[in-house]
Parts: structure tokens; sequence; C-alpha cells
């Protein structure tokens, strides 16, 4: 019979090879905590927005690591970025200012953008100045991402763009973001054609930012609107009718992360100190397999292998697992006990922001879908 | 394609294929011990893979091992692979005492010369016993007909799990480092996350297959979302196993089995695998409809097989709680070190 099928690449780095940059950045973040410049927070790379940490961390040249120098980064490998970002959430540290940008502008610039759109954007992503959104979702487009409806026409030297854009985390702070819209109409039989991708900047004329507040009151989410809003040509993302392939690309690091499986961590860090019981053994357990799946797929993404099944795996299982680990410690927590504040901001934290574990960045169920079409079933 | 990365291909062909002839042959009966496949094993170099060559082994590692126990688990043949070469010649060995062709199985014997559950004593010809006196380990290498009495049992699949009385008044024992005893308990609990995830994948496999074959309402089940979900489960689950126990043999290959990081690594194994089996075995069973269930069905040859071995050197709520242990100990502050250093 044949060998195994093996949905998620072996892991091929020595973990050793990368120790001293992982205890640089613990001890970077020990003494923020020391200076009283955070709190470990759950969810700290969606909700926890903080410039002054982002330029200390940008100081560190742990912003644009994969960049290379000559766009003002630092010319290291998509490994030491990915163990950078694990230390980072596992500290629960604040880094939701810059970590879109981080995470998929960057790739994609590097991938897609023009020599032009290099210098003008990732200099400034490196030294934790410039943020980005995402342009993705839709109000009658979520999971079906194909059928948005905003537009873009052309208009002279460039585009003009109608519609909307909503769940775009940190919208009402960042400077741009890349809107994926429609530049021909739907073709019924080939509907992920003729879609394409803007650099749009936030401050365009003809742009509305409406927030979008959590069940929490917390305000992450934002609904932009555009009206009008002319993109100029040298804007334009990749390539015309491209759009899909571009998006889906940049979902594969959006996916695969370690913050598909890291949001709660700082809850089950504490979780340790109230409990010891079989269940806290399967969820470190999990949690660290994760570990082990996540940074394979960053070496299949440092390889330019594709990575869109594995990436789906990790998500699916990541983000279950966090989820879990709130529920693990809600179910600890009672009125029986005297209320100590910071356990319980973490574990509501935890249950409020769980919901969006599964949602966002591609719910578990089309990723499902996407780890069958991996395994030849449709 | 090698199942575990940087085992030579053909070696893993010729290990296939050996299992495949005998899996083709039908069903064994587990409890049974298959002499010719012995021989075959013992000819190809198969039986004593990690050996010295110097003692007649073929000197390969445990990658190797683990692609052979892969390949067995994953044809759904039974043989005492890990027991003779991973566990009682590879302690013999480091115990500095002689090993031949004949075969052995390792049973750890309390004070009073009894153990449960040994692993094919019925069919060894050597046993090699272990066991604690005066503050230390003593090994033995003994003839079972002699002075031992062994009582017969099966874990679920049939395989031989057999009671072991030893006088062990008139065995002669060679002291070994405690630490040596430790690391081959460590030894059998990876070689079964080895087994489970082999068969877990299997369990996949014949689903996927099954779900693209069987039609019902007119159309493959694998078109039926609810059934591609269940599929995509089990997927996710034997990927976690699977990279948790590469994890864990990366790790005891660099430690050579010792000291607390590979302990770790091999508890989260453990408990991935462990679980993983509880989520591939139910949608396996699912997916397949009550043909699964039969005997006359392959299915049941690595569900079965999944739960009987998760269950060894260790029980899952087991593994579980030496991780919530070592957590423990390594405290809040320690925690992710444990799991990224």
């Amino acid at each position: 019979m044949s060998a195994a099928l093996r949905l998620v690449p072996p892991m091929s780095a020595d973990p050793a090879a990368t120790t001293e940059l992982r205890h640089d950045v613990r001890r970077f973040l020990a003494d923020q905590r020391g200076r009283g410049a955070y709190r470990p927070r759950v969810d700290c790379w969606l909700s926890a927005w903080d410039e002054d940490f982002t330029r200390a961390l940008a100081a560190r040249g742990w912003l644009g690591m994969t960049v290379p120098q000559e766009y003002g980064g630092h010319g290291r490998s998509f490994l030491e970025r990915f163990v950078v970002t694990e230390e980072l959430l596992a500290g629960g540290a604040p880094v939701a200012a810059h970590w879109i940008a981080d995470r998929q502008i960057v790739p994609s610039l590097l991938t897609y953008g023009t020599e032009q759109q290099k210098q003008r954007y990732l200099p400034g992503i490196a030294r934790g100045e410039v943020f980005f959104g995402i342009g993705m979702s839709e109000p009658d487009s979520g999971s079906d991402l194909a059928s948005v409806h905003s537009s873009a026409v052309r208009a002279d030297g460039g585009w003009q763009l109608n519609g909307s854009k909503i769940w775009t985390s940190g919208a009402h702070l960042a400077h741009a973001f890349i809107a994926l819209v429609r530049t021909s109409p739907v073709d019924p039989a080939h509907r992920h054609d003729g879609l394409s991708q803007f650099l749009v900047d936030l401050d365009s004329p003809g742009i509305r930012i409406r927030p979008i507040v959590s069940m929490s009151g917390s305000h992450h989410f934002n609904e932009v609107f555009f009206t009008d809003v002319f993109v100029p040509d040298e804007q334009v993302f990749g390539t015309i009718g491209a759009g899909w392939t571009q998006v889906t690309s940049e979902l594969s690091f959006e996916r695969s992360g370690p913050e598909r499986f890291l949001s709660t961590f700082p809850l089950l860090a504490q979780l340790t100190r109230r409990h010891d019981g079989a269940d806290l053994g399967r969820l470190v357990g999990r949690v660290a397999g994760l570990h082990q799946m996540s940074a394979a797929v960053a070496g299949a993404l440092e390889r330019h292998e594709p990575a869109d099944v594995p990436a789906a795996v990790v998500k699916l299982l990541g983000t279950a697992t966090e989820g879990d680990i709130a529920e693990v410690a809600a179910l600890l927590t009672g009125d029986e006990e005297p209320p100590d504040p910071v356990w319980r901001e973490l574990v509501d934290t935890g249950l409020d922001q769980r919901p969006g574990f599964t949602l966002r960045g591609g719910t578990s169920e089309i990723l499902r879908g996407m780890i069958a079409r991996g395994l030849g079933l449709r | 394609m090698t199942t575990f990365p940087g085992v030579d291909s053909d070696l893993s062909g010729v290990m296939q294929a050996v299992f495949a002839k005998h899996a083709a042959a039908g069903e064994q009966d587990a409890s049974v011990f298959d002499g010719a496949l012995w021989e075959e094993l013992t000819g190809l170099g198969l039986a004593r893979l990690t050996g010295s060559e110097d003692s007649g082994g073929s000197g390969a590692g445990w990658l190797e091992a683990a692609e052979l126990l892969s390949a067995a688990a994953a044809s759904g043949v039974r043989a005492p692979l890990a027991e003779h070469d991973l566990l009682a010649c590879s302690l013999l060995e480091a115990a500095g005492l002689p090993v031949d062709d004949r075969l052995r199985t390792l049973a750890e014997v309390d004070v009073d010369g009894l153990a449960l559950a040994v692993a094919w004593a019925r069919c060894a010809q050597r046993l090699v016993l272990v066991w604690p006196a005066g503050g230390g380990w003593l090994v033995a290498d003994v003839d079972p007909s002699g002075t031992t009495e062994i009582v017969p049992g099966t874990n679920v699949i049939g395989e031989p799990r057999d009671g072991v009385s030893v006088d062990l008044g008139a065995v002669q024992g060679t002291p070994i480092e405690g630490s040596l005893v430790e690391q081959h308990r460590r030894k059998g609990a990876v070689a079964r996350a080895v087994q489970v995830c082999a068969a877990l994948d299997r369990a996949l496999a014949l689903s996927c297959e099954h779900a693209t074959t069987r039609h019902q309402f007119g159309r493959p089940l694998s078109r039926f979302q609810a059934v591609q979900h269940l599929i995509a489960d089990m997927a996710a689950e034997c990927a976690l196993a699977r990279a948790a126990t590469e994890a864990a043999l990366a790790a005891a290959m660099r430690t050579d089995w010792a000291g607390d990081e590979v302990l770790f690594r091999i508890a989260v194994a453990r408990s991935c695998a462990g679980h993983a089996a509880t989520t591939v075995v139910r949608n396996a069973h699912q997916v397949h409809g009550a043909i699964g269930t039969a005997i006359e069905h392959d299915l049941h040859r690595f569900t079965r097989a999944a739960l009987a071995w998760r269950a060894e050197f260790g029980s899952v709520d087991q593994w579980d709680r030496r991780l919530a242990a070592i957590v423990r100990d390594a405290g809040s502050d320690g925690l992710w070190s444990l799991i990224a250093d």
C-alpha cells in the first residue's frame, strides 16, 4: 500500500537554531512587563493596539523582519519572524497595531508589489509607523469571498471605487488597506475571475469609517464605505483580474500563524496556577502539537511551497483549542471564591472573543471544505 | 514516498512489500506468532533493525524503526517488532549482555517477579527481565521455559499481553542504571504512538476511499458536506498526532532518550495521538456506516488497533496527567519554555 496521506509538511528546522532569538524576545517582554508597559492580554493581536510598544519592537528589528534591507527591513528568514511572533503572542504583548501589516501585507507587497509600492510602504511598516487593515469581507460577502460587490471602474489615470468593506480591524487607526473588488462583471462559470486588488489609503476623499462595537463593548472592527474613491494606477496591487489568486496566497500567511492557537495562551499560563487535572494536560499537549505544526507550515511558506491546506489544518484545530482553553478556565470560575480581577478579565475576554476565533480569517466550515478538497473529496 | 522523512525509499519499499504480501494472505490470528513472517523479516535484516552490526543487527536508527512499525501497522500485520528490537535487545545491548536472533520481549517485573500484560511473552524464546532490587535495577536474559510461569492474555485486538511470574531467587541479574529502564519505557511509549499514527492514517485513507466509491441518494458520499466535514476533522487530528509524534522522535534522537525535554515531547505525542484516536475512530466508523463494524471489513484492523495501542505504556488519562504535572512543576512562567525551547 502507498505511504500515508500527508497534509502537513514535516518539521525541518532545528529548534536550537532559534533559541537565542527566542530568549532575546522573552527578556525584552519581561523587561517591558517589569516597567509596567503592558499586562498580558487575551487576543492581544486583535485588540491590544499600542503604537509605543510597536515602535519599541521596531527599534529591536522585530518588525518587517523578512523585508530586504533595501526597503528598510532586516533581511531575516520567515522562520525567524515566526519565532518572534510566537514569543510575542505567548507573552500576550500588545501587537495589534502592526499585526496585519507585518503578517500579510509584507509578504504580499514583496510578491506582488511594484517597486514604487514597496518603497512607499515597506520602510514605514518596518519602522512601526505604517499600519494596515484587511479589505476582504463585505456585508453580503463573508465566507463567500468571491461574491464581493464593491467595484472599481476605469477613470482618468486610475480607478474609481464604490462599495464597502466590513470587519476591518483597526481601520479607524490604520493608514491603508488592500481592497479586493470587482473590476469586471461576474461570469457565473468563472466566478473567481474579474477580481482585483487596490492599495487604498484610508484618508482618501470619499472614505467613511463606521465603528462596529463588539458585544463586550470594545471597538476593533469597522465598516469602511467608499463613495467614488479615486485610486491612481500606481496603486493597483498586482495584476488586474488576478485578485483571487493573490488573495488566496495572502490567506496562507493569514491562517497558519501562531495567532491561530495562542490567542488565549496567557489564560492557559494562568490556568496552570489553578488547575492540574487531565484536561489541562490535554490542552497543553494540543498547544505543543500545534506549535510543531505551525512551525512546519512556516517552513513550507519559507520554501514558497503551497500551504493553503496545511494552513487550514492549523487554523481549524488551533482556533478550537484556543476556545477550549477559555471554556476550561470558565468552568472553573464561579462565585464560590473571592473575585480575582486579573483572572476574571482573562476569562471574560476569552469567552467574549471566542466566537471570533473560529470565524475570522475563514470559518471552520470553510476550512473543512478546503481540507476535504485537499483529500480529493470534492 | 516514505512515512518518515529521511528514510531511504528503497528500504521503505522493502518493508511495505513484505507486509503487503503477508496481509494479502488473509487476516492472521494476532495471538499466534507468525514464524514464517518472522523468518522472512530476520532474513531481510528487519527483525533486529536497530541492533548493532557487531551483535548481528542491521545498525539502523529509530527513524527506520518507526518506518517499519508504521508499515506493519498500516498493513494490519501484527508482529513483535518493537518488543524484540527496540525494547528487549536494545536493553540487553545497553547492559553489555550478549544478543542473538532468538525472539525476545521485555518484561518489567516487580520485586515479587510479577508483571501484567507483557507483550508477546508466550511466543518469546527468551525473556528479558528487569526488576528493582536493593535501590537499583537488575536485568537478566532468561529461558522462559525454566522458572517462568506465563498466564496468557490479550489486548482487544488479540495480541498476546501475558501475565508473567518469575522466581527471581533463581535468576542471576546484572546491575543496570535506572535511567536505562526509564528510557525503555519511553521507547515503548513512542513505539505505540508511531503505531497509532499509522493506524489512524490508514483509517483516514479507507474513509476517503469509501466516501468516494460508495453512492447513496444517487451520488458519492463524498459529495455530502456533512461527510466531507467528518473526514476533514479526521485528517486534521491525524496531522496533529503525526506532528507531535515526529517532534517526540526528533527530541529522542537529539537527547538519546534522556532528560526532561524528551519526556515532555513524548507526553505531548501520547496525548495528541490518544485524543486523535477518539475523533478518527468515531468519524471513520460514522463514514463507513454499518459495514465498517463487520469483521469481514478491513476498517476494524486499524480502528480497534489504534484504540488498543493508545492504551499501552500508559493510558491517555495517565499521559494527560503527566503533562499536567510537568506543567505544574514548570510553573506558569515556565510553560511556554517547555513548549517552544
